[in-house]
């Protein structure tokens, strides 16, 4: 991407009505078996151009279905979802997926992991290589293009899925709980990487996550979900803190507190929920 | 990064390739001997102190029956400075190869085809597995009709005894692909046969080598099966006149070339090769 695209991006991030993304009074149920699930009920939902929202929730209240359902993996039951004002039929690489695994193929090495998702969009081979390397080495990883997939650390291979996906130059990435599985120190090296690259390239993000800080951290909006059926209970907004920010800072400590709370009582009915049919499943094993 | 280059670097990535042809090669293949020249020692001083005490001493089995190791070797000498072993071996390889050739490609395509064609398999899978439960000699009455009594006749008996086994290795290989890989590759546009060939075929290949040395290992056995029901050079063919001209030991010299020859195979290009490829995908310590 070129400076003039990142400006285009910024003017378009405030000058622009229509949303990057826009979920409409959108609900989406599961049938596992006889019974019915309501997973998402009533989601309303506008994502500005750059904006980076994050998602969090107590586990299984539908977080990534909403990113499923962005994604074109699945199809809403009712309701609309818009991506640029226009509705989601399929998969497609401008909105990119960034899992908790990073999902990097092992037959390949590093750099060809990131031209397997260049080739797949269509850039000649000529350009792969470059541009490959481009986003390597954003990603600070350019040392180690020949390496293989197995010979990275965990952190080093999101590192490179993220590169592979902004490569890509998606609109959106859709990002579920990408650094979970990853010990602090890394994950604050990859909070850090993220803000940058995401000031860099005006990407629209949302990020699920389960940790409180993370999402303040990141995020320029932090919308909480209510157990089942998911709801948006509240949204906070984050603009007040100076970017880019730091998940030690004292600043946002108050902010933190103030989500925990609001979340405490939906994870309490989660933990409630599972607890109990696990109890039920016992008295029906006995 | 918390991981240096240094501490990286003493695991520099290798490919396949030089893995294979390397210098290691050739100490393997030293190693291999060592091995089998061990082995073939104990055996045979296991083997000289029984024919000692039964032919020699009790006089309870004849000479004819039971040599001695030595005779086993004379023979194996005979045989292969008169050119007859090494005529005989050529063309039992020659049928092995065209056979072995031509059932790997047609299994593993057939397995993908499994895989990737609904209507594929609904006509396809039961003939396979049904064609597996069947022994491969069966074929040869089928085959000489077909065919007449010549080379093709054995070589389709090889590959209708190997073909099978491959297909069946190669379809549950595919089902064993991380859900995740399938999914990033799709989320990035990559669909239908390009998603074969990019994705499933390379996330496959450990698996299809696995197969491919048991369809090795079947093709040998329909090959000598084939060559002791039928006429022509080979060494099916020698182990018949061995038996017609009660010379044990070119029988018992013979039954050691082909294990050797089996095994050298298996052990040397197949499972090399099997190994080589688990470690660049980093399935295996190496
Ligand atoms: N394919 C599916 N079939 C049936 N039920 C599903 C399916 N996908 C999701 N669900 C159900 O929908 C609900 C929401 O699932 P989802 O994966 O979106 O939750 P989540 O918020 O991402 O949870 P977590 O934080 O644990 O990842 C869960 O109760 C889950 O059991
Ligand atoms: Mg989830």
């Amino acid at each position: 991407m070129t400076s003039v695209d990142v400006n285009n991006r910024v003017k378009e991030k405030t000058l622009s009505t229509v949303s990057r993304l826009s979920l409409q009074q959108v609900s989406k149920g599961f049938k596992s078996g006889n019974t019915n699930l309501t997973a998402l009920e009533n989601i309303n939902l506008e994502v500005k151009p750059g904006e980076f929202v994050c998602l969090v929730g107590p586990s299984g209240c539908g977080k990534s279905t909403i990113l499923n359902l962005v994604s074109g993996l699945e199809h809403a039951d009712s309701g609309k979802v818009l991506v640029n004002g226009q509705a989601v039929v399929a998969p497609g690489p401008d909105r990119l997926f960034l899992f908790q695994e990073p999902a990097l193929f092992p037959w390949l090495n590093v750099i060809s992991n990131i031209e397997f998702g260049l080739k797949s969009i269509g850039v000649p081979k000529s350009e792969r290589r470059e541009r490959a390397m481009k986003y390597l080495t954003m990603v600070h990883l350019q040392k180690f293009a020949d390496f293989r997939v197995h010979q990275l650390s965990g952190g080093m291979r999101q590192r490179v899925a993220i590169a592979r996906a902004l490569a890509i130059d998606p609109e959106v990435l859709l990002m579920d709980e990408p650094f979970t599985a990853l010990d602090a120190q890394t994950r604050d090296i990859l909070h850090q990487e993220l803000q940058q690259l995401w000031a860099a390239t005006g990407k629209t993000i949302i990020f699920v996550t389960h940790n409180v800080r993370e999402a303040v951290t990141l995020g320029d909006r932090v919308i909480i979900f209510t157990y089942r059926p998911g709801r948006i209970k509240r949204e906070f907004s984050t603009t007040h803190l100076s970017r880019p920010r730091h998940i030690e800072d004292q600043a946002a400590l108050s902010l933190v507190r103030e989500i925990t709370a609001e979340l405490r009582s939906e994870v309490q009915l989660a933990v409630a929920a599972e607890y109990g049919e696990a109890y039920e499943d016992e008295q029906i094993a006995v | 990064m918390s991981v240096t280059l240094e501490t990286l670097s003493k695991s520099k990535p290798q490919s396949i390739a030089s893995q294979l042809f390397s210098l290691k090669l050739a100490k393997a293949i030293g190693f291999a001997l060592l091995k089998i020249v061990a082995f073939g020692l104990g055996v045979a001083i296991v083997w000289e102190v029984i024919y000692l005490l039964m032919v020699e001493v009790f006089h309870v089995w004849i000479a004819a029956l039971f040599p001695a190791p030595v005779d086993v070797i004379i023979s194996l000498i005979d045989h292969a400075t008169d050119g007859t072993l090494l005529r005989a071996t050529s063309a039992s390889l020659f049928r092995l190869f065209i056979g072995f050739g031509l059932s790997l490609p047609l299994g593993v395509f057939s397995g993908l085809g499994l895989a990737r064609s609904r209507w594929f398999k609904r006509v396809v899978g039961p003939i396979v597995l049904g064609f597996q439960a069947l022994p491969s000699v069966c074929w040869l009455p089928l085959s000489i009709l077909w065919f007449g009594l010549n080379e093709r006749a054995i070589i389709f008996v090889v590959v209708m005894g190997s073909v099978f086994s491959i297909t069946i290795a190669t379809y549950d290989s595919t089902k064993l692909i991380p859900p995740l890989l399938l999914r990033a590759a799709s989320n990035m546009g990559v669909r239908g046969w390009a998603l074969f060939w990019r994705v499933v075929l390379p996330a496959s290949l450990p698996a299809i080598l696995s197969g491919a040395r048991q369809g090795w290992s079947f093709a040998w056995r329909s090959l000598l099966g084939g060559e002791l029901l039928t006429a022509g050079v080979g060494l099916g063919n020698l182990l018949n006149q061995g038996r017609d001209l009660t010379d044990m030991s070119l029988v018992m010299a013979i039954m050691l070339v082909i294990i050797v020859l089996g095994l050298a195979f298996d052990q040397l290009v197949l499972t090399r090769l099997e190994h080589a490829v688990q470690r660049s995908y980093g399935l295996s310590r190496s």
